[in-house]
């Protein structure tokens, strides 16, 4: 029997072979996508995860949290976390003043404000609300810390950076200076990744 | 795309105003919005000199600085050393005898962190905090 004759006469013998590797490259695909997916919901999850920290830092006295979680005692702080008490806004708004960029008004206002703006877009990144605006904006405060740290060496000003609390009074400034850059990068990877999704949707 | 960039960050920008309103109030006796520091806690060089004997000279800046050069009879006591420097610290102060944290210049923090831990740890009432730092000492007295 010929070819074309087998073909008229079992119409349908080759349709499941011809639907097999296209069921078989979609399955490949959406494993690949949803390991995609995975990479930046981690990605969202550790940025948010710093900025939290960054922001509670300032509003609560986090000193014998951390220093129970150095010594790894995971135990007793968690029992810190539970007799926490408010940090001083003086300490943040004497941080941002050692700039010199700021009168010392705005600097108590933003020592108020900025550890909640922090808070707020962290959790935009965690529930994916209002999330391209929670990444333009901690895009652009980085850009503004960036700039200020930079602008703090070029004067030669001996600044104690309260961005992390405690934790970072002691960071040089390269060390501060490459981890601003690798948080901004990361959150700008997932502004353009949040971005182009965005537009693919609107196009199909 | 644009406007709803902004509107998205204008909504949490507004989010995060009331928290912070609300911690502004509940502070509102704690921080002073006119000065950076309280002016019961700051000293000038003058002030200082004229205390004498009365007052224990703390230098807060890290020890390279320390060893090069010093307010004569300061002792070293920052934040890298910490747990070492306070009890030598705590064997040279006496009661009644008031506390003057400098660091190297007005911009610096060092003096007024390690004035806030003294008050706060060591439970010290008289320490005050030199107004222009070490900078502001060598122009007087060099």
């Amino acid at each position: 029997m010929g070819e074309e004759e087998q073909m008229s006469q079992t119409p349908n013998l080759q349709r499941p072979m011809l639907n097999i590797q296209p069921l078989g490259g979609a399955a490949t695909s959406n494993i690949k996508h949803r390991k995609s997916n995975i990479f930046w919901r981690i990605l969202d999850f550790v940025l948010a995860g710093l900025f939290i920290f960054a922001g509670l830092s300032k509003i609560c006295d986090l000193d014998h949290v951390m220093a129970h979680l150095q010594q790894l005692q995971f135990a007793s702080a968690l029992g810190d976390l539970r007799n926490l008490s408010l940090a001083s806004p003086a300490e943040f708004a004497n941080g941002i003043d050692n700039f010199k960029l700021l009168p010392w008004p705005v600097s108590v206002a933003l020592a108020f404000y900025l550890p909640w703006l922090e808070i707020f877009c962290a959790l935009g990144l965690v529930f994916r609300f209002l999330y391209r605006g929670a990444l333009t904006l901690l895009i652009m405060l980085m850009l503004v810390f960036t700039l200020a740290i930079t602008a703090a060496k070029v004067r030669g000003l001996d600044i104690t950076c309260g961005c992390f609390g405690h934790a970072s009074q002691h960071w040089s400034f390269p060390s501060h200076l490459a981890t601003n850059l690798a948080i901004l990068v990361g959150l700008l990877v997932l502004f353009f990744k949040a971005t182009s999704r965005s537009r693919l949707r609107t196009a199909l | 795309m644009k406007f709803l960039l902004v509107r998205q960050a204008a909504i949490i920008a507004a989010l995060a105003l009331l928290p912070a309103a609300g911690e502004a109030i509940y502070f509102r006796d704690k921080i002073s919005w006119r000065s950076s520091i309280a002016p019961g806690e700051m000293v000038t060089v003058d002030q200082a000199g004229g205390w004498g004997d009365t007052a224990i000279w703390v230098d807060a800046r890290p020890d390279d600085e320390f060893a090069s050069d010093h307010v004569p009879g300061a002792i070293s006591l920052n934040e890298d050393r910490w747990n070492e420097l306070l009890p030598q610290f705590l064997a040279g102060w006496s009661p009644g005898k008031k506390v003057i944290v400098y660091c190297s210049s007005l911009s610096c923090n060092a003096s007024r962190e390690v004035a806030h831990r003294l008050r706060k740890e060591a439970q010290l009432s008289d320490v005050f905090v030199l107004e222009g730092g070490w900078e502001a000492w060598v122009k007087k007295n060099r």
